[in-house]
């Protein structure tokens, strides 16, 4: 048992310390390059190994294999080079974090943004049916909460009918289904139902990849405008 | 009557390799001791440097490093890093951080100097001069040798500390203001006191003098 602990302990001692530039830059550990020559300077990130985050070790997300990441990181640099170099400096998105089976509190999520550490992690085996989708849906939780005054929630939420009330939080309610209604009555999916934070994430998603509805209800017309609009606030440049 | 022993053929063998042995060792006690004895002293007054007006001279134990400076990419932060070089501020500061083959740290001008470190504040001290935007739409290559100035974890609170890295950096361009890059004797910096298990140096090496070539 000594023997042990004396194998151990010299482990400790003679451990050398690891520079690990990424984890001193965006704090999340276990990470590599995976290609920072990209048109707008966005730079991807690969996990080595499994890594966790957060106070309470809630966030994790695993290694893939290289396959995997190859084949989804065109889809996903495809998706975000639409943003230009400008406007990603304006929202503060600089990190690109590619692992798969992200999880925060044990709920799967298809990505988590962080606008202070200028980070958005994807998970790369998100549901290929909505991977798109959510790419920019992301992307929007980043501008969003980087300009929180101009995505006023409380005129955001005046465009619902009187009785209408989204839950307290995203992961507080069932509405979670990420299929775009054909009837859309004020919603584009059952998640933008949720919280107004998300209702606006699916909206400016399904304009990104360019969804075209036959008959636009009022109230997601008004929706779209305030999205588009807000948007040229920030960027006059910027099109959807 | 002492009879007179002659000692064997393999005794003097043994005795010969004794001897052998402790020369080295003794000579071995020294060399080792002295962690310069590999690295080049470059003398700056034997080189042409096209912009002399530009080159700084950083003195430490194992002999000169010498910095080119490059305003025309960060002109607020290399006129910061010249005023206190010119003002001779940073000599006798610690290498308080260093990051073995990675980087060395240096320029905390209020818990930094040797006569007045403080361990619990190292890292933390300002020069008085306030702090100056970042400097980080330039391209840049961080390349070996690179000389950019630190900051918080927030942009726009550079200051007078300053890094040097050992190694290439390209995910610093856009996230640290550069200020230059060391020309000459960059295995000097290869031999600044580190520790195996911490950033943060106890007992550090220190800067001799920071001086321009022109003043």
């Amino acid at each position: 048992m000594s023997l042990i602990r004396l194998i151990i302990l010299s482990l400790f001692i003679f451990t050398q310390l690891k520079a690990d530039t990424i984890y001193n830059l965006i704090k999340i550990p276990n990470l590599e390059i995976y290609n920072i020559k990209t048109p707008n300077k966005l730079r991807y990130l690969y996990a080595k190994q499994p890594f966790t985050l957060g106070l309470d070790n809630n966030i994790n997300c695993y290694d893939s294999e290289k396959k995997d990441l190859d084949q989804r990181y065109k889809i996903i640099e495809k998706n975000l080079n639409r943003y230009d170099q400008n406007f990603l400096k304006k929202i503060n998105l600089k990190y690109i974090v590619l692992c798969e089976d992200l999880s925060i509190s044990k709920i799967n999520t298809a990505g988590i943004p962080d606008y202070i550490m200028k980070t958005l992690i994807l998970d790369i085996k998100f549901n290929k049916n909505y991977f798109e989708r959510v790419i920019h849906h992301e992307v929007f939780h980043i501008i969003n909460d980087s300009y929180k005054n101009i995505f006023n929630e409380k005129v955001w939420s005046s465009f619902n009918n009187k009785e209408f009330e989204y839950a307290e939080c995203s992961t507080c309610t069932d509405k979670l289904g990420l299929d775009t209604y054909t009837n859309t009555k004020g919603f584009f999916s059952e998640y933008s139902r949720s919280t107004a934070s998300e209702d606006m994430a699916e909206v400016f998603s399904h304009l990104m990849i360019g969804i075209k509805l036959n008959n636009l209800d009022p109230i997601l017309e008004k929706k779209i405008n305030f999205i588009k609009s807000n948007l040229l606030k920030i960027d006059k440049n910027f099109i959807l | 009557m002492i009879e007179k022993i002659k000692a064997s053929r393999s005794e003097k063998i043994i005795f010969t390799f004794v001897i052998i042995l402790a020369i080295f060792s003794f000579s071995f006690f020294f060399l080792i001791k002295d962690k310069c004895l590999f690295v080049k002293n470059y003398d700056p007054q034997k080189i042409n440097f096209d912009n002399p007006r530009n080159i700084a001279i950083l003195n430490v134990s194992c002999g000169n490093v010498i910095i080119e400076l490059y305003p025309d990419i960060s002109p607020n932060a290399v006129e910061r890093f010249k005023e206190l070089v010119k003002s001779e501020a940073y000599d006798d500061v610690a290498f308080h951080r260093v990051i073995k083959d990675t980087l060395v740290q240096a320029g905390d001008l209020e818990f930094g100097k040797k006569e007045n470190l403080d361990y619990g504040k190292i890292g933390t001290g300002k020069s008085g001069l306030g702090t100056i935007n970042s400097e980080i739409e330039a391209p840049f290559n961080f390349e070996k040798g690179s000389v950019g100035l630190a900051r918080t974890q927030k942009y726009n609170t550079e200051d007078s500390q300053f890094f040097i890295i050992l190694r290439d950096e390209p995910l610093y361009e856009t996230e640290y203001t550069p200020i230059g890059k060391v020309i000459y004797g960059l295995e000097a910096l290869e031999k600044i006191k580190y520790l195996d298990k911490s950033q943060y140096v106890l007992r550090p090496d220190f800067i001799n003098s920071l001086r321009m070539l022109i003043n």
